[in-house]
């Protein structure tokens, strides 16, 4: 579904080329979770951003049901992050003067509501159904990364790209993320590529990719 | 399900943020429309005030400076002086007194003897009849002479005056002080129009008796020769000479007397001819002697003088019709009555009202001379003051100096009027006042005051947009990880940037709209409170200002504004904003 080859993103920093990544190839199944682990710096946040169409490689190509990117217009590829795709980031960017639930909206395409129910209810799954109406100062921190996982999940993604969603969190609560992400690929919600630098995280993955100075090691 | 990221969610969850800039906007809008409307207000203040010059033509005797530099009343006081001299001369040794008493003091006998010696007694008793008058005639001359020396004291005091204006010309308070200590003085030295009316009849009357006492001599002398002729001897009669030549030279003063007052009666001298020949213009509607003179007003962008018109009763009732005004209160100024009507929004500039009274006995800096009594309120769409022609020209001797002609022309003829008019003045010492002159007069005026404000209203127009602009972007850059987000997950760079403007535009057009309704509302109060009561004009609904000339600022505001947030946005790397860890 989600496939990259001979992926490449350089730098170029003063006369010299930084490989961020380098000639990559990985096929990202429906429904799998791939989880990609790796040092700072190793270029895993780059590969997401490649696979996620927010950067454009230096070479190679990626596709996403059959369709390369490289055939997108930026338009084209925002329509599809807006989409196909769901977003969890290290931190939450919630907007500070909507709800709960409003935030959950924001990652909404139909403003429907079918849709407005379902943000319920994705809120009511992680645990904020008593606070639908809370800002997000108003809320914890692990409870503003969980109305950021129900924000991804809202338009139904066919792919949740989550770079380092654990990272601001402590262990259980960033279990408790990513077992929500876990439980929507479960649910046959779509496909999952977490981004950590912690494999504890990665219990339910399919595969366990690991990065190191922008290449696939073996895992 | 409404759109979280809709505008109302904007506005309405971000008040702190949002009603400060709306409230700086809208301050700078009323401030605007207030200074733009009081300068409209001065402008249509003005129009209205002059507005009497759309339908006629004011010709004015010219200020020179050889008239400024005349002075009749002090020739007329020299010449006085001189005829003083010649009295003196025919009272003294040689003069008709020591003449008369020669005479009678004849022998008795000569005169009992001869009928041509009665003759000669009853000639000179006529001569002593007329030296006897003469003498009479003398007394309002002298009443005069005494004037004259209390006026050459004032003449002191005015050099005084004319000095310290000269060193510093803008401070008016000497003049201020000198016309407080001395108008009344001068007014009882002056010479009033019945005084010279006295005086000129006493000069006449002298004239008549010198020429009777002349004649009497003449006859003495004649008298004298048929007695010598009939070998009477009265040759050796002691007779004094005769004082005929000393009387030629009164009689000669007393006639550049009558010439220099003869020029106070008549300080215009082709006036009357202009007035006949004026009436003879084609497309003239009417034409009048006018004794104009002017009340002090203030027009908010400074004081004016609004005129008056000095015209006869008939005429007052003409102008009146001619403007579509009407007396509204009271009636109109009689004849030769110090009184006077004027236009209600005048009244209420000078807060008076019938009865009171108006002129320099009131207010110092109006022309119009003593105290006249309002007798009537005009009301209609023209501003006008009338006073009775009668009054200002026999009763002031000044004032007879500000005579001149309103000639109104008919519609459509003004141009013509005009050019025939100044045709027929030529070289002399008038010039015409109509609508175009005064008008590019205040607009001239206006001019000023309005470059300053344009040149505020830019600098305002400025600085707010920089302070709105950066406050703009100080709250863009709070909002950096929510369009960061955004551009992330696919929304695109363009609807970014046109929820923006829509914000940004919302916030322009609420301050606009707080602005120009807090801006009528100060207005509509200020206009009762103020304007109103003292007859000044101001449209609180003048939406060329209130549109037009406020505009500019939300316009500067929202495109600065927008120009740099747009910027931003356009160059936002969402990934940059992902990554940061703050």
């Amino acid at each position: 579904m989600l496939s990259a080859k001979d992926l490449a993103l350089d730098y170029r920093t003063g006369g010299s080329v930084a490989h961020a990544v380098d000639t990559v190839s990985l096929n990202v199944g429906r429904g799998s979770f791939v989880g990609l682990v790796g040092p700072s710096g190793s270029g895993k946040s780059s590969l997401m951003y490649l696979l996620s169409g927010l950067k454009r490689p230096s070479r190679g190509a990626v596709s996403f049901e059959d369709r390369d990117y490289a055939n997108l217009s930026g338009a084209g590829l925002m329509r599809l992050r807006r989409r196909r795709f769901g977003f969890v980031f290290q931190q939450h960017f919630l907007v500070n003067y909507l709800s709960a639930f409003e935030n959950v909206m924001v990652g909404a395409v139909e403003r429907d509501h079918d849709t407005a129910a379902y943000a319920q209810a994705l809120l009511h799954r992680v645990g904020l159904g008593d606070k639908l109406l809370k800002r997000p100062y108003q809320l914890s921190i692990g409870e503003r990364q969980r109305v950021a996982v129900a924000r991804a999940l809202v338009h139904r993604p066919a792919v949740v790209f989550a770079d380092e969603p654990t990272a601001s969190l402590d262990q259980a609560t960033g279990h408790e993320v990513v077992n929500l992400l876990a439980d929507y690929r479960r649910s046959g919600g779509g496909s999952l590529l977490v981004v950590t630098h912690d494999p504890a995280m990665l219990s339910d993955a399919d595969r366990v990719l690991q990065m190191r100075d922008g290449r696939l090691m073996a895992a | 399900m409404t759109n979280p990221l809709s505008l109302w969610n904007f506005y309405f969850r971000n008040k702190r943020k949002v009603l400060p800039v709306i409230g700086i906007l809208a301050l700078a809008i009323l401030g605007v429309v207030v200074t733009d409307s009081l300068l409209a207000s001065a402008r249509e203040t003005a129009y209205a005030t002059f507005g009497s010059y759309q339908k006629l033509i004011l010709v004015a005797p010219r200020a020179t400076r050889d008239q400024d530099l005349a002075n009749p009343l002090q020739d007329s006081l020299t010449r006085l002086h001189d005829v003083q001299l010649q009295v003196d001369t025919l009272d003294g040794p040689g003069g008709i007194t020591s003449y008369y008493n020669a005479v009678v003091a004849l022998p008795a006998q000569v005169r009992a003897q001869l009928p041509a010696v009665q003759r000669l007694q009853v000639d000179s008793a006529n001569a002593r009849y007329y030296a006897g008058r003469l003498r009479g005639d003398l007394v309002p001359l002298g009443d005069l002479i005494v004037r004259v020396q209390r006026l050459q004291s004032e003449q002191q005091a005015f050099n005084q005056l004319v000095t310290q204006l000269t060193q510093n010309p803008n401070d008016p308070r000497p003049l201020i002080t000198y016309l407080q200590q001395h108008q009344t003085f001068l007014r009882s030295v002056l010479p009033d129009s019945a005084q010279l009316g006295r005086l000129q009849l006493a000069v006449t009357s002298a004239s008549a008796d010198a020429n009777g006492l002349q004649q009497s001599l003449q006859a003495m002398n004649r008298d004298t020769a048929n007695l010598n002729s009939a070998g009477q001897n009265v040759a050796n009669l002691p007779l004094p000479p005769s004082p005929s030549a000393t009387i030629d030279q009164f009689r000669s003063a007393l006639d550049r007397l009558t010439a220099s007052l003869g020029s106070i009666e008549q300080p215009q001298p082709g006036l009357d001819k202009l007035l006949a020949d004026s009436a003879h213009i084609p497309g003239t509607a009417l034409v009048k002697r006018d004794a104009y003179s002017n009340l002090d007003i203030n027009l908010l962008a400074g004081n004016a003088q609004f005129d008056l018109y000095g015209i006869d009763q008939p005429g007052m009732t003409q102008l009146l019709t001619l403007y579509g005004d009407r007396v509204v209160a009271g009636r109109l100024p009689r004849q030769n009555a110090s009184e006077i009507a004027v236009s209600e929004e005048i009244a209420r500039a000078r807060h008076v009202s019938v009865g009171s009274k108006l002129g320099n006995n009131v207010d110092e800096l109006d022309r119009l001379p003593d105290a006249f009594t309002v007798v009537g309120i005009i009301g209609g769409p023209t501003r006008l003051g009338v006073i009775p022609l009668d009054y200002m020209t026999e009763h002031y001797l000044f004032e007879r100096r500000y005579q001149g002609l309103i000639v109104i022309p008919q519609a459509g003829h003004a141009q013509t009027v005009h050019d025939e008019l100044q045709r027929l003045v030529g070289d002399q010492a008038f010039r015409l006042f109509d609508w175009p002159y005064i008008k590019a007069k205040i607009d001239s005026l206006i001019a000023n005051l309005d470059s300053i404000n344009r040149f505020l209203i830019l600098l305002v127009t400025l600085v707010l947009s920089l302070v709105v602009g950066l406050l703009n972007n100080l709250f863009f850059r709070q909002r950096m990880n929510e369009f960061g987000l955004l551009a992330a997950v696919g929304y695109s760079r363009w609807g970014l940037i046109r929820r923006v403007a829509l914000e940004s535009f919302g916030v322009t057009l609420a301050a606009w709209l707080l602005g120009v309704g807090i801006a009528v509302a100060v207005l509509s109060w200020f206009n009762t409170v103020f304007m109103v009561p003292h007859g000044l004009l101001m449209n609180v609904f003048d939406w060329n200002v209130l549109a037009l000339h406020t505009l500019p600022i939300p316009l500067m505001v929202f495109l600065f504004g927008m120009g740099t947030v747009g910027w931003q946005l356009l160059r936002l790397d969402p990934i940059s904003i992902i990554e940061r860890r703050d």
